[in-house]
């Protein structure tokens, strides 16, 4: 990994339909530009999302995870953010417990209509990530 | 039912350090329920244990089952091709599972990934409490329904203690207390009489171990 | 299984997404990838002609998977699994990658966007590979409709239901009906009196064939889900069962004085307004005329929609009967109402004297007289001693008291202010956590009157479209649970956030009622067993999906 090539990172993204699905839409219809290497993954509701999911996106070669939900108290689902959130700090805990930084993994919301928003996280994410480099739970070369 | 909880990853990576290839197997009974061992996380615990090896600079490779229950020799049996594969068995039932697979399958080493407690209940999602400590000899007829031997921190047969207070317990204040609780108890059954009786202490030591039962033919 | 045969089909969108997308070289990298038979791109894939010919193409190709690459599903989804249930498939045999909205518009670098595309492109066709089909059912749910509770907001609901043909029991626990609206006085700003009001909706209740108005009777248990529930109604010493295709909640509200909030307690001369409603409702009560009237509110709830109206309505009444001086101590004044603004002016040219206040006012009891202190905003900070005969104070809007009762009984979330679901965006204004239960009216919300009666009509149309044609369409075990592997662990039950489960003792196996699962997915996200599948969703398609990291 240290080929000199710029970092770039890859992140799983959990995209709940009722949210950040369509504030992605909306930050394409806007036209705001986001990092394309954020791998977009279409989910239901936030809570659908299981803590092995989050796991085997790090086992195949992921930097980093995060779950895009609605905002607290504005879920389709009641709770599914709530739900998104546990599994969120599982997740955290687990990795920790292998001796990885836990803030590899995040959950954060979204307003459906807020594309702006959506570009903005998509940013801090991969700045963030940028930051504590490549994960180590890479596949060896 | 039992209820168990998952060691801590530590414990479990050294048990299994020395392995390339193992089999993960699951109960789908208590340990399902309680949420420690049933085929989620199983999958979730092989996912850790590959990641946690390639941290370490290894690979791990793992295979998974759960079988219906552990603790029966004929439902381990399914397992027999998986094992001929591994190195090592890691077992997520709870101590009976455990020994139950390595009882049928002697050439190979089975490790527990988790820890048996004890007997409970769901008192909520997620949150299980334990109500019996399969005491061998059933007290329950005298205190309305309510175990003092486990409910009550320090197991008086003839409680409350002195340090109850409001309702809660000297020990633990977070916890009700077992005495209270049962005087309130008897109380709306008009059984309070039960209350002013005194029980001898009980021997433990009379209980022999393994305990074992033979039933009658049924 | 048959031989899969995905067919991906990539729109151009006239050029928009060919723009900064090469799909020359992801057509190129599809036509390599296990299972794809066809790849083809469209100009212009949702137009009737490219439509027949994507349908032509699946047909003749033998496609038994469709995977479509162009604009959101979000806009045309729905149309285009018309067009694969057209081709002869199953509509749920399709998946859409999104590379308009969530590509070809947002990366202007056209290598990374086609390296983005392709992905998103794998990613469908992973997807649709292991894609359950999902076949659709027509079930036939009952027509009529429960409300409960027959304040002037549940009977606006039956009414309105009735106009639209819907059969309707109403049952209100009190003898009469009417609600708290009996207790008003006046009804101002708008011209007709709670009477008035009451006594031509009543005429319209009583007066209506689809209505069965029930007073004196309660709702004693329910089972069922959407479109069959079983309620079982007391009324008096009798039991009725009934079946209903949708419940609306009409139970209205109740007030409470919090002393602590105030620091003084109730009294002769210090009233609620619930009590000089009473006062107003019956003057034989009133034994000596006050003099001078404060008003204090906006202490309880700085969101009641409430208060302001009804300090308006009363101080105006009374001005009218009693001239007295009247003043009005506040922090806000809410007038967004209808007429509100016009109900102010009345109200000041009348003479009523406002204060507003950040500090709450100090208020003494001094021989048979209130003395409030308050430093007025208005002016300039200064400190105004008032004294008057009589104080009425402001009480909290709280839900009914029945409804912890009701709220276990139907399994209804509550909202963060212990109303029914109030706030949530994607809920409003009137769906409850569960299917085919509906709220009405301040149950859920402190509405002014106007309000509370478009409500009203929201919910009747919402109940209307769910159940008139007497059929629903129903997704046939979208999300389902596995016998064999279900532990009996309640885990999903008590997770299932609309009540969507039941666990069926005789087949020892948890159970998904397909009208009432709205399709989140969380059940099969914490079933310990992995019992559940979620046909659309699945764990083998998300990590399918996942493979492409
Ligand atoms: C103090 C106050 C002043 C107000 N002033 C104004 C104003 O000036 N202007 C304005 O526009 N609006 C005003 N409002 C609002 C207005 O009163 C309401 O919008 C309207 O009355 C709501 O009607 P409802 O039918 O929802 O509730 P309610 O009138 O409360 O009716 C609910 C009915 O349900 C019945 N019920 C409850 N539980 C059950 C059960 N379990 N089973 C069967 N029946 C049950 C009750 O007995 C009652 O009859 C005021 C509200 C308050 C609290
Ligand atoms: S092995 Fe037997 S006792 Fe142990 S958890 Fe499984 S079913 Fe229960
Ligand atoms: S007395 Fe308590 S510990 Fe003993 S068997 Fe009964 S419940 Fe279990
Ligand atoms: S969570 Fe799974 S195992 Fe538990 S009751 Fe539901 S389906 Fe059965
Ligand atoms: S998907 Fe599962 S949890 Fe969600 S509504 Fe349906 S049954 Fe309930």
């Amino acid at each position: 990994m240290t080929t000199g090539v710029e970092f770039l990172p890859c992140i799983v993204a959990f995209c709940c339909v009722h949210s950040a699905y369509q504030a992605a839409d909306a930050a394409g219809r806007m036209r705001i530009p986001y990092p394309e290497n954020i791998i977009m993954v279409h989910i239901p509701c936030a809570g659908r999302v299981d803590t092995l999911h989050i796991l085997r996106a790090f086992e195949n070669g992921a930097d980093g995870v995060v779950i895009l939900a609605c905002h607290e108290g504005a879920c389709h689902h009641i709770l599914g953010n709530i739900r998104a959130k546990e599994r969120v700090e599982r997740a955290n805990a687990l990795l920790r417990e292998i001796g990885v930084d836990g803030r590899r993994v995040e959950m954060r919301t979204c307003a459906p209509n807020d594309g702006s928003r959506f570009a903005r996280v998509c940013h801090e994410l991969e700045e963030k990530i940028k930051e504590l480099g490549p994960s180590p739970l890479r596949k060896h070369a | 039912m039992i209820i168990a909880e998952r060691k801590p990853l530590e414990d479990i990576k050294q048990m299994i350090a020395q392995y390339k290839k193992i089999l993960l197997v699951g109960c789908g009974t208590c340990v399902t329920v309680c949420w420690a061992g049933g085929e989620k996380e199983v999958g979730i615990l092989a996912s850790q244990l590959r990641l946690a090896f390639r941290r370490d600079g290894g690979e791990l490779e793992t295979l998974e089952a759960t079988v219906e229950r552990q603790c029966e020799k004929e439902m381990v049996e399914e397992l027999k091709d998986k094992i001929q594969q591994v190195e090592a068995v890691l077992s997520l039932g709870c101590g009976a599972g455990v020994q139950t697979i390595a009882d049928r399958f002697e050439e190979t080493p089975v490790y527990p990934a988790l820890n048996t407690k004890f007997v409970g209940m769901p008192e909520r999602e997620g949150l299980w409490i334990e109500n019996c400590g399969a005491c061998g000899d059933c007290f329950l007829d005298r205190t309305g329904g309510i175990c003092p031997i486990v409910r009550c921190a320090k197991g008086l047969l003839n409680g409350p203690c002195g340090g109850t207070n409001k309702g809660k317990c000297e020990v633990d204040p977070e916890k009700d207390c077992a005495w209270t609780l049962i005087y309130r108890r008897l109380e709306k059954q008009g059984r309070l009489d039960l209350m002013r009786k005194y029980y001898p202490p009980r021997n433990f030591q009379a209980v022999v171990r393994p305990g074992k039962i033979e039933a009658q033919r049924v | 299984m048959d031989e899969v045969k995905i067919g991906v089909f990539i729109c151009n969108c006239g050029d928009t997404i060919s723009k900064s997308v090469d799909l020359l070289d992801i057509r190129a990298r599809l036509e390599k990838l296990a299972d794809v038979a066809l790849v083809s791109i469209g100009h212009d894939l949702c137009s009737p002609q490219a439509q027949q010919a994507i349908r032509k193409d699946i047909i003749d190709n033998g496609i038994n998977r469709v995977v479509i690459a162009a604009c959101s599903p979000q806009l045309y989804g729905d149309a285009l699994a018309n067009l694969v249930e057209k081709a002869g498939l199953n509509r749920h045999l399709l998946s859409v990658a999104n590379i308009r909205e969530q590509c070809s518009w947002v990366h202007p670098d056209k290598d990374k966007a086609t390296k983005k595309a392709m992905v998103q492109i794998r990613m469908a066709v992973d997807k649709v590979r292991l894609q359950d089909v999902v076949e659709q059912a027509e079930v036939e749910v009952y027509k009529d409709v429960l409300v409960i509770g027959g304040g002037i907001v549940g009977m606006e609901v039956a009414i309105e239901l009735s106009n639209l043909n819907l059969r309707t029991t109403l049952i209100e626990k009190e003898a009469n009906l009417g609600g708290r609206l009996k207790q008003f006085a006046a009804l101002y700003p708008l011209q007709v009196t709670p009477e008035e009001m009451l006594t031509s909706r009543l005429k319209q209740v009583t007066g209506s064939e689809n209505i069965d108005a029930l007073t004196s009777a309660g709702l004693k248990d329910l089972s069922g889900e959407v479109g069959n529930f079983t309620a079982k109604i007391r009324k008096g010493n009798e039991e009725i069962s009934r079946n209903f295709g949708a419940i609306i909640l009409a139970t209205g509200y109740e007030t409470l004085f919090l002393d602590k909030v105030y620091g003084f307690e109730l009294g002769d001369n210090i009233i609620t307004q619930s009590q000089l409603e009473g006062m107003l409702k019956s003057p034989g009560e009133i034994k000596k005329i006050p003099q001078s009237v404060g008003f204090v509110f906006d202490i309880c709830d700085e969101h009641s929609r409430i208060s302001t109206p009804s300090t308006l309505r009363n101080a105006l009444v009374i001005k009218e009967r009693f001239g007295s001086e009247v003043y009005v101590l506040c922090r806000n004044l809410q007038v967004d109402g209808a007429g509100l603004e016009k109900l102010y002016q009345d109200v000041r040219n009348k003479g009523v004297i406002f204060f507003k206040f950040e500090r709450f006012p100090k208020v003494l009891r001094e021989n048979g007289k209130i003395n409030i202190q308050v430093e007025d905003l208005s002016m300039a900070r200064e400190q105004v001693m008032l004294s008057c005969d009589l104080l009425v104070v402001e009480e909290k809007v709280v839900p009914h008291q029945d409804f912890a009762t009701l709220e276990s009984m139907l399994n209804i979330g509550l909202g963060p202010r212990d109303f029914y679901q109030e706030d949530n965006v994607h809920l409003y204004p009137t769906s409850s956590t569960k299917s085919g239960i509906f709220f009405a009216g301040n149950c859920h919300q402190d509405l002014d009157l106007g309000r509370a009666l478009t409500d009203a009509s929201n919910a009747a149309s919402e109940a209307y479209q769910l159940i008139s044609s007497g059929k629903m369409r129903v997704e046939v075990e979208r999300v389902v649970v596995d016998p064999d592997k279900c532990a009996l662990c309640l885990t999903c039950l008590r997770f299932c956030p609309h009540d969507a489960i039941r666990i069926d003792y005789e087949k020892k196996t948890a159970h998904i009622l397909d009208l009432a699962c709205q399709g989140c997915g969380i059940c099969a996200a914490v079933c310990p067993a992995k019992a559940i599948k979620f046909k659309d969703w699945s764990d083998d398609q998300i990590l399918a999906e996942l493979e492409v990291v």
